[in-house]
């Protein structure tokens, strides 16, 4: 019985030790973390760090990058302070803000065709699918899986309909996937992949992103935590100001630009160029859409409740589009 | 002694779940993070009305049985197989030190070129993790067979497979048995990481699924409730069935101590 006090002694001190060392020390001030995740969405972001726009728009910031696979994952980063700034689609936003965490969009980044491809004959609207249909997407709760579920409410009036179907992919694997006639008989992706796919004769296109919206919408955000944007306003005004040059670069200097995203994305200047001049694909820093999006979540319980005022979940000056 | 050993556990989680509440009550780390036990049961009382959480515990036990089934059939047809001839049992052996090492989940791609992602590919990563630990404990239990018993055996004429089934099998229980343990806690690994790759297979998914689905939603407190779903069955199948089916076997024949 000794014993077990002693032990239990040890095991309380060593808990006491965890929560004091784990209080959250002041991040350094002189320090940003952006995390981006793969894929053309994300060019001016590219612009950014090639031409170190943050670095000369603030020169004592010190500025890292993080490339993750999956918005959940930048997520938890910033949750754990790990990163300042997110990059990700309104829907993931959405789904943090409604349960607590504390940060808003700072601005948006890009827009993007996004579509759900199938590689069956018979599949011509999302009504065709069947219980042996498998449907790839990054995950549920991403803007893919959002836009499934509307369409799934406009056709069926159940927006989970289809939920029994899925199955979760980075874009690369999913394309892949559908390529190699898997069980994989669908992909709700974006560009490159989507042109990708869309090239195969035996894919076509069943459902597109802004079909489904109703209009244009902004695919990636920028999303800042407010620690960083509270304790750090000279490095998140740079930052701002960085991503703002970022977008103005690419519709200015388009041969350079053309030539800095080649090189980061290993890919040729010609699909570099056809991309860019892809239908639907826009940077800005305005965002559009929000509201749908966070209606249509609302209405069938992904969050539990809808902004009530911009000022909820957009920091100052974002500008800001129904 | 059985007795005081288990009030002993109880009192050590006893104690775990006071650290754990104290830490998620010091304000310190986010519930976002870090739930409550409140939040944490709250989840499971609502995913437990709301009916998904049970069905997915039972998809996923279902997958399991039948992957234990397989892989024990398996498992005994090979354990007999290498007893038949020296070269049978190094080919065997042979299987077992290049199958054995393979985690599951690094068959993964394989499995998803070969069987796809159906309810198929979770049974065959769950056989192959039950597999290649029972068959080694089957073999190590025949092995430690005392040879004077199977002496006795073949001199009152009895043929292989009545050997077997009288003498080997009973004789091997104990290995037999941790063999199980050992397989199963594997199974439920295995069927739990696939699961959280391969998304809705089957039309449901599974714990694993269910458990991906929190983290995406952002539900970390359904999370842990899915986690202590799988350490209450975990705890279950431990102490109520194996210590039962060992109470009706080795330790009534007098096979092992406690």
């Amino acid at each position: 019985m000794k014993r077990t006090i002693k032990w239990i002694a040890v095991l309380l001190v060593l808990l006491l030790g965890i929560n004091t060392g784990c209080s959250k020390q002041a991040p350094d001030l002189k320090q940003i973390t952006i995390a981006e995740q793969y894929g053309l969405a994300y060019a001016p972001l590219q612009i950014m760090k090639e031409l170190r726009l943050l670095e000369k728009s603030d020169a004592n910031l010190l500025v890292n990058w993080r490339q993750m696979g999956n918005t959940a994952a930048i997520r938890e980063a910033m949750l754990a302070e790990e990163v300042d700034v997110g990059f990700m689609a309104i829907p993931p936003f959405l789904i943090g803000w409604d349960k607590g965490m504390e940060w808003k969009i700072a601005g948006g980044l890009s827009s993007s065709p996004v579509g759900l491809v199938s590689n069956r004959s018979e599949v011509s609207t999302i009504k065709d699918f069947t219980e042996s249909d498998r449907i790839a997407l990054p995950q549920p709760g991403s803007v893919q899986h959002i836009l499934l579920s509307m369409a799934c409410e406009k056709e069926f009036g159940d927006s989970h309909k289809l939920d029994n179907l899925l199955i979760t992919m980075a874009h690369p694997e999913g394309m892949n996937a559908l390529m190699a006639e898997t069980d994989v008989t669908a992909h709700f992706t974006a560009p490159p992949y989507l042109t990708g796919e869309l090239k195969s004769k035996e894919n076509r296109l069943i459902l597109s992103g802004e079909e489904v919206m109703g209009g244009e919408f902004t695919f990636i955000v920028g999303v800042a935590t407010k620690s960083f944007h509270d304790e750090n306003a000279e490095g998140y005004k740079a930052f701002i100001k960085a991503l703002e040059e970022s977008i103005s670069f690419m519709e200015t200097n388009k041969i350079e630009t053309v030539e800095i995203l080649s090189n980061a994305y290993a890919i040729s200047k010609e699909e570099v160029e056809e991309y860019l001049d892809t239908q639907g694909v826009e940077y800005a820093a305005k965002v559009q859409g929000l509201d749908k999006f966070a209606d249509f979540m609302k209405r069938n319980d992904y969050i539990s409740k809808t902004p009530a005022s911009k000022a909820e979940i957009m920091w100052d000056d974002v500008y800001y589009e129904d | 002694m059985m007795c005081i050993m288990k009030i002993k556990k109880f009192i050590w989680i006893f104690i775990l779940l006071i650290l754990w509440q104290i830490t998620a009550l010091s304000g310190k780390v986010s519930p976002l993070i870090f739930p409550s036990l409140g939040m944490i049961l709250k989840a499971m009382v609502h995913a437990i009305i709301q009916g998904e959480l049970l069905s997915q515990t039972l998809f996923s036990i279902a997958i399991i049985i039948e992957g234990l089934f397989i892989g024990a059939i398996l498992a005994f047809v090979l354990a007999i197989v290498s007893r038949m001839s020296e070269s049978l049992n190094s080919l065997v052996e042979t299987l077992i030190t290049l199958a054995h090492p393979l985690p599951g989940i690094a068959l993964l791609p394989i499995i998803i070129l070969w069987l796809g992602t159906g309810r198929a590919s979770i049974v065959f990563i769950i056989v192959h993790s039950v597999l290649w630990p029972l068959l080694l404990n089957l073999i190590t239990g025949f092995r430690a067979t005392p040879k004077v018993y199977s002496d006795v055996g073949r001199n009152i004429g009895l043929n292989r497979l009545v050997l077997l089934k009288e003498i080997h099998i009973p004789a091997s229980l104990p290995y037999l048995i941790s063999g199980f343990k050992i397989a199963w806690a594997r199974a439920w690994r295995a069927l739990i990481s696939a699961e959280m790759v391969f998304g809705a297979v089957g039309g449901k998914g599974g714990l694993g699924w269910y458990i991906f689905k929190q983290r995406v939603f952002m539900d970390t407190a359904g999370m842990f409730a899915a986690l202590v779903v799988i350490m209450l069955i975990g705890i279950l199948v431990e102490e109520v069935l194996f210590e039962r089916v060992e109470v009706l076997t080795i330790r009534r024949w007098g096979m092992t101590e406690k």
